[in-house]
């Protein structure tokens, strides 16, 4: 991606989302910009539908024949649930990382080299090796496995697991990339690795984080939405959201009264 | 003192766990119960074992010991002066081309019988059938170089014989097996006829090959239209088929097609594939198509276990990256759910291989002397010719149905082996 652009340009927009589990709402009018220079991050207690909401952005929601989404989510201008919108191009364009990592079993090298593949990314094996020791370099990877890429993804540790999923999702070159609690099932030292990437990461991707661990969501994002009950309470700057809450079911969260 | 305290203490006993005594009497007596209820639950458990085991063992020593009789047979020697019985024909004229013809024309049965008469005389039947002298026509195409000279064949003695060599018959055929070995005219060796031949009338010289082909191709047909039909279908029901009233319809017609009587196959088999669809009777190709229709829903459910059983994070994870339905499938889903549907596989065609009844609906019973050459060819199936063997009423037969059984567990044995071998190949370590 391009990053010289100065001005603050929205990568994906959403207005007025609402989604429904068959009867039951689970996310209520919520509007929000996401944008190349900040990541952005969800917090709210559990359950309150950030989850769900993240999902929205790449249709990962789809595969629950009783999801319904109404309301508009574009990315670069175009509705992703238009009809003319093919799902499977738009994911490879938004990423995803997901809560528990999740590599395929198969070696570190086609777990990296399975989106590529499959998209045609690369014209032959060397510019494949390439896109593998990039993507790899770029999760912060690259040092540790680069002399065992033929081993199993999955005897990797959980945190260098984790980041082969980032350097998996980055293979595919996305413009955005959603992180669904990336840190939840690591331990600290792991997690410190994967927000280091984050910042590294940023400005290259347009990234969303969901998070529970306020702490987390003020070292690494610039830009926060608070949920609540399915609905978008606040957003605005990490800073600001941290020490000057708007709202008051915010300050309650943040303080630690409830979630 | 105590009279006050006691109140307090009684409820400390009933809310907290710091006053319960788990070094009381009660308490001991308690693990001592434990202790024994785990033991006895290991002793029925290993005596199941022992009993299963013990079956298992009689059944492989009763098999083995009589069938192991029938791969086996007794010959007897007969000179046959060729040069000038045949009247000096030469081993050109029974070679190459036409050789068969110019045999036929030679009358070997004629030169033979003669022989066998001159050496024996009024015991020559007693000791050989009718048949006899194939096994000098099939000597002599093998090798014409017979036909010139004056030598000694082994013929394939009748079974009374045989069965007197293996000492259980009256007492009349055993005095003369008992005479021509004294005399070294009778010899045992392996059977080979017995594995390279077909069914017969005389149990000295049938063979298993014709069913054991049968068998082969009929296994083939089956394993080609049950395995990709059965995956497919199991595919689409659990990734692609919307949920509602037909879906678990059509789930429930599969799990109670799966209980089905397998002779009711049989009888679907001969309306749909006999009398609808004039495919040939009693080939194999019929025969792979019923068991088919019988293996398919043993696979579907098989496969579509192990399809819900590969993670939801696999399916997301290749998802996330932008793989199509088809991908996730073919790529993801399928190769870890391999294993399990192979399993399935295995358990499908065992029970296919066993089968008998619907078989002999579609006419695979014939009486067949020649190994099949083709699908649409008459054949028939291992477990057919040991149930037609059974139920012959020469005792010769009786090892002869044990050793077809011996051809038939191995030929199981062969095929599940190979199936576990793939399993563990595709098998992946997490």
């Amino acid at each position: 991606m391009t990053t010289e652009t100065t001005t603050i340009t929205n990568k994906m927009t959403t207005r007025n989302v609402d989604v429904f589990y068959g009867e039951k709402q689970a996310i209520n009018g919520v509007s929000i910009d996401i944008d190349m220079e900040n990541v952005t991050a969800f917090i709210g207690p559990s359950g309150c539908g950030k989850s769900t909401f993240l999902r929205t952005m790449n249709r990962m929601n789809d595969t629950i024949p009783s999801c319904r989404v109404t309301g508009e989510i574009t990315l670069d201008g175009e509705d992703i649930y238009a009809p003319s919108m093919d799902v499977v191009q738009l994911r490879a364009r938004v990423g995803m990382v997901f809560q528990k990592p999740n590599p395929f079993p198969k070696s570190i090298y086609d777990n990296i080299a399975y989106g590529p593949r499959i998209h045609g990314l690369a014209s032959g094996k060397e510019e494949l090796d390439r896109i593998v020791e990039k993507s790899l370099q770029r999760a912060g990877l690259w040092a540790e496995v680069k002399d065992r890429l033929n081993e199993s993804g999955t005897a990797l540790s959980g945190g260098q697991q984790q980041r082969l999923c980032i350097a998996r999702a980055i293979a595919v070159d996305p413009e955005v990339i959603l992180m669904d609690e990336p840190c939840s099932a690591l331990d600290p030292i792991a997690t410190a690795k994967i927000e280091e990437l984050i910042h590294e990461l940023r400005g290259k991707y347009a990234i969303v984080i969901v998070t529970h661990n306020m702490q987390q969501a003020a070292r690494v994002s610039q830009r926060t939405a608070f949920f609540h009950l399915g609905t978008m309470v606040e957003y605005g700057d990490t800073s600001e959201m941290f020490t000057n809450p708007q709202e008051e079911r915010t300050r309650d969260y943040i303080t630690g009264r409830y979630g | 003192m105590n009279n006050t305290a006691s109140p307090a203490t009684q409820q400390t006993a009933i809310v907290g766990s710091r006053s319960t005594d788990w070094q009381g009497e009660v308490m001991q007596k308690r693990i001592v119960r434990r202790y024994a209820a785990e033991r006895r639950f290991k002793y029925l458990g290993l005596s199941a074992i022992v009993i299963s085991s013990l079956f298992l063992a009689f059944l492989l020593f009763v098999m083995i010991g009589n069938g192991i009789k029938g791969f086996s047979t007794t010959q007897v020697a007969v000179p046959i002066d060729f040069a000038s019985a045949t009247g000096g024909a030469s081993p050109e004229q029974i070679s190459g081309e036409g050789a068969e013809r110019a045999l036929n024309s030679l009358d070997i049965a004629g030169v033979v019988n003669t022989a066998i008469e001159i050496e024996y005389g009024a015991e020559a039947g007693d000791i050989f059938t009718e048949n006899s002298w194939t096994d000098v026509r099939d000597a002599l195409l093998s090798n014409p170089d017979m036909i010139a000279g004056n030598t000694t064949v082994w013929l394939t003695a009748k079974s009374e014989i045989d069965r007197a060599a293996k000492d259980e018959t009256d007492e009349k055929f055993e005095a003369l097996y008992a005479k021509l070995k004294d005399a070294g005219k009778a010899q045992s060796g392996f059977n080979w006829g017995f594995l390279t031949g077909a069914d017969g009338t005389d149990p000295a010289r049938v063979g298993i090959w014709g069913a054991l082909k049968g068998s082969i191709i009929t296994m083939l047909v089956t394993l080609a239209m049950a395995f990709p039909v059965g995956v497919l279908a199991a595919v689409y029901l659990e990734e692609y088929a919307p949920s509602n009233r037909v879906t678990d319809f059509i789930e429930v017609s599969i799990n109670n097609l799966a209980a089905v009587p397998s002779i009711i196959f049989g009888l679907l088999g001969l309306v749909v594939f006999l009398s609808w669809l004039e495919l040939p009777r009693s080939s194999a190709l019929v025969g792979g198509l019923v068991l088919a229709l019988m293996t398919m829903p043993v696979i579907v459910i098989a496969g579509r276990n192990s399809i819900k059983s590969v993670p939801p994070s696999i399916r997301e994870a290749a998802m996330g990256v932008g793989a199509s339905p088809v991908q996730v499938v073919f790529h993801h889903v399928l190769p870890l759910a391999l294993p399990g549907i192979m399993t399935g596989t295995i358990i499908g065609m065992a029970r296919a291989l066993g089968e008998t009844a619907p078989l002999l609906m579609i006419g695979m019973r014939a009486f067949l002397t020649s190994p099949p050459q083709g699908l649409t060819d008459p054949s028939t199936v291992l477990p057919v010719q040991i149930y037609l063997w059974s139920d012959e009423v020469n005792r010769g037969f009786v090892e002869k149905t044990s050793a077809a059984i011996i051809v038939l567990l191995i030929f199981l044995l062969t095929m599940n082996a190979f199936a576990i071998y793939l399993r563990n190949r595709f098998e992946t370590r997490w």
